[in-house]
């Protein structure tokens, strides 16, 4: 599978670097729907111009990334390109790498329960083969490559790019079960945007079960891998921020980062729900507000993770969803890395209710995202209620989608102990209503 | 300073009079029954722009509120005659002073030039002992008084006491004064500053009247002494050699039933050798030659020094104080930003050790 891959990243790298040679690539570093105030290159020039003057770059409202970005973009500047374009390609192969290994654990536990003869018999056809699941990585890879957001995020050169690599490294090492590098890379992760710190549960819970350490409270084994996970999380993001102290020699970060995303001074508007809201509250009800939103994305976390703690990877991709939704400033390439999963999913496809519902929202939300700036920026006859309609409409597909494949997944787990047709107590059929 | 013609001599007459021309004119009222007014005012601005003042040098008062005042049927739009004929508002209209700036303190400090330092060119009186000024001011008066913006009053002997003011600090060669409202001869009594000349609608003890009223716009459109002012200054082209006795003729009794007057007495020439366009424009009479012409010695002397070029050109610049070329040509070394080297080492000591931990020490030993 190593020359069809290669393949992929010859054709992926051959679009973007054809898009940053034409006259494209500064059309989109423009829009807001792909970059956003933490993420934009503009600002990381600039940010970089002002350290050169001598000034500290997070003096004013410029720049808004972490230091390790300033240490690493100091030296890559002119190979900016370059850059984003191995970023692209690192995600993509951890992707791969990671998606073939849960294919494996997933056959693996698969035979092991057919061999358990825990599977009614007329659910078979819901097993899945290793034939069927031989292109999945494959197509993961593609469709995180060649996904319009991505390439547009990529060209854009928003540091989102850098951000999916480091969350698919995460990914990659917990499924690989090294849970030092998984810790390391979810710290660096969420040292970068607050929000992966909800992919802590399901990554522990992914390890718990590797090890075969049964997730119950009252067990002294799961609290103490707990500790030692939390501890090695909690130790090396210490690390890393004790070290942009070092940069720089300030603490001028820890607002000019953290404080940006948790409070949201900045209401440019984007594909986020944030926007819009905060600009018509009055003041006085501001912090509640903001932390009522704050607190909608971390807040599905505990659910999830009771609901699924048998399948720690798909609430992976659940909590990647969640987070694209409800974050302060998303951009089309935080979608992107969560579509990328959905070949991962492909054999829930018959239970999924809402495909064309969704994918036509989100094909007409994408191109109408463009026309409706237009018209309320510059030809002035539509205002801000036009964009966040269809920033609303956006997100509400993007819920419809993952709710959907909540249910889809739910369902195929349900038929895979109960059966595949459901029989009421007197024999007639039965249905399942999600509640 | 004060220069004689000498009708003879041709040279003499290309420096006859003063050689910049700036002027202000008033319109003191504001309110939409007071359309005359600003009517007046922009009809004389617009004559003298035509025969060549600049906006640089002309000082406009207006209210301003009549061509966007919402009784105004025709909006945008100020007209001097009947029949709407001639709109003398637009685009190219520079006021410099409108609505509430226009005062008697703002007036009488534009005159005598003492202004904030804040204030800027455009609204600044900024002539010299050279310039010859008109000041032409309309509305409402009385015996003695001009009404301001219906609100304040500007006295005669204000006036005659800014003019002189005016005189003791060179700030005007010849000045001339015309004045439309009603007793405007009332304001020139005073006068004492010499080299003024002063022009006045009607006498004391008698009504300026209005001209014509339009029904369509529903207010009188002008006075009936501008506007044959402005008749005449009609017929007057930039190169015409009418004088200011015509002028004194203006507007007879029969056509403005007020009687128009005039002062003259502290005008040190003869008003018969005054031309309209000393006052009324801006005049700069160009001779074209072929021939060349040497200049006279004491120049030449400047020039004759040693035979090496560089020398020369520093003789004649000006000295360096600050070295501002050397400053301005060379450019600022970029300090480019490193990170410290504490922090290099750091990161990748832990980047190390994450290495090894992870992939065990054994591969230590194939490294070194």
């Amino acid at each position: 599978m190593a020359a069809p891959l290669t393949l992929l990243l010859v054709v992926a790298v051959t679009i973007r670097a054809a898009l940053f040679r034409s006259s494209l690539a500064d059309l989109i570093a423009e829009r807001v729907e792909v970059v956003s105030p933490l993420n934009a290159w503009k600002r990381v020039v600039e940010g970089l111009a002002l350290l050169d003057l001598g000034i500290s770059p997070y003096s004013g409202d410029v720049f808004h990334e972490t230091p390790l970005i300033i240490y690493l973009f100091h030296f890559l500047v002119d190979y900016a390109e370059i850059t984003f374009m191995i970023a692209d390609g690192i995600t993509a192969v951890a992707l791969y790498i990671a998606v073939k290994e849960y294919n494996k654990q997933v056959f693996r536990k698969q035979k092991y329960a057919l061999e358990a003869d825990r599977y009614p018999l007329d659910c078979l056809e819901l097993i899945r083969s290793p034939k069927e699941m031989y292109y999945i990585p494959l197509k993961v890879a593609m469709f995180y490559l060649l996904n319009p957001f991505t390439i547009l995020s990529c060209v854009a050169k928003s540091t989102c790019g850098l951000n999916n690599a480091v969350i698919a490294l995460f990914i990659l090492c917990t499924i690989k079960g090294s849970a030092l590098l998984s810790a390391i890379f979810l710290a660096l992760a969420t040292y970068q945007s607050v929000y992966p710190l909800t992919l802590f549960a399901p990554a522990l819970l992914y390890l718990l079960q590797r090890l075969y350490i049964p997730v119950n409270i009252r067990r002294p084994s799961f609290w103490w891998y707990t500790l030692q996970y939390a501890f090695m999380y909690l130790g090396s993001l210490f690390v890393i921020i004790c070290l942009s102290f070092f940069l720089l020699g300030t603490w001028d970060f820890l607002p000019s980062v953290y404080g940006f995303i948790l409070s949201v001074p900045d209401l440019t508007p984007n594909i986020g729900l944030f926007w819009y809201f905060f600009a018509e509250m009055f003041e006085h009800f501001r912090l509640f507000f903001l932390c009522v939103f704050q607190i909608n994305v971390f807040f599905y976390t505990i659910p999830l993770s009771i609901k699924l703690k048998e399948h720690p990877v798909f609430l992976i991709f659940m909590q990647l969803a969640v987070i694209s939704i409800f974050k302060s400033y998303p951009t089309v390439g935080d979608i992107a890395l969560y579509l990328a999963f959905l070949p991962v999913w492909s054999h829930l496809y018959r239970f999924l209710r809402n495909v064309f519902l969704v994918s036509c929202v989100l094909l007409a939300c994408s191109a109408l995202f463009p026309v409706l700036w237009h018209l309320w920026i510059y030809a002035g006859s539509a205002n801000s209620n036009f964009y966040y309609a269809i920033t609303l409409l956006f997100n509400v597909a993007q819920i419809l989608l993952v709710s959907d494949y909540f249910y889809a997944y739910l369902r195929r787990e349900y038929h895979l102990t109960h059966g595949l047709y459901l029989k009421r107590k007197d024999g007639s059929e039965a249905t399942l209503v999600l509640k | 300073r004060v220069t004689r013609k000498r009708s003879v001599d041709k040279a003499g007459q290309f420096f006859g009079s003063g050689h910049t021309n700036n002027w202000a004119v008033t319109c003191t009222s504001q309110f939409w029954f007071n359309y005359r007014h600003v009517a007046n005012t922009l009809s004389v601005y617009r004559s003298v722009k035509r025969l060549g003042i600049p906006d640089s040098h002309i000082v406009l008062m207006l209210a301003d509120d009549m061509a966007c005042n919402h009784r105004n049927p025709k909006p945008a739009t100020v007209f001097s005659h009947k029949n709407m004929e001639l709109n003398v508002y637009g685009d190219d209209v520079e006021v410099d002073y409108r609505g509430y700036e226009v005062t008697v303190e703002n007036f009488l400090r534009v005159l005598t030039g003492r202004l904030p330092p804040s204030t800027p060119r455009s609204k600044r009186l900024l002539s010299d002992d050279r310039s010859n000024i008109l000041i032409y001011l309309t509305g409402h008066g009385g015996n003695g008084f001009l009404k301001f913006q219906d609100s304040e009053e500007i006295s005669n002997v204000e006036l005659a006491d800014a003019f002189e003011q005016m005189w003791q600090k060179r700030r005007y060669n010849e000045l001339l004064f015309i004045i439309d409202t009603c007793q405007g001869a009332s304001m020139y009594e005073r006068f004492y500053s010499p080299n003024l000349m002063a022009l006045a609608s009607s006498q004391v003890g008698e009504d300026s009247l209005s001209h014509q009223p339009d029904l369509a716009i529903g207010v009188h459109l002008m006075d009936r002494y501008t506007f044959y002012l402005l008749e005449f200054l009609e017929d007057i082209h930039p190169a015409s050699t009418t004088n200011m006795n015509d002028l004194f003729k203006v507007c007879p009794k029969s056509q403005c039933v007020s009687t128009p007057g005039h002062r003259t007495d502290l005008f040190l020439r003869d008003p018969g050798s005054v031309l309209i366009t000393d006052f009324f424009g801006s005049v700069r009479k160009v001779e074209i030659t072929m021939e060349t012409i040497n200049l006279t010695s004491p120049v030449e002397q400047v020039e004759d020094k040693p035979v090496d070029g560089d020398l020369q050109r520093e003789t004649h610049s000006y000295v360096d104080q600050l070295p501002v070329s050397e400053i301005i040509h060379q450019k600022p070394k970029q300090k480019d930003w490193h990170p410290p080297d504490g922090f290099i080492l750091g990161l990748w000591t832990l980047i190390l050790l994450v290495f090894f931990k992870t992939y065990g020490v054994k591969h230590l030993k194939h490294i070194f």
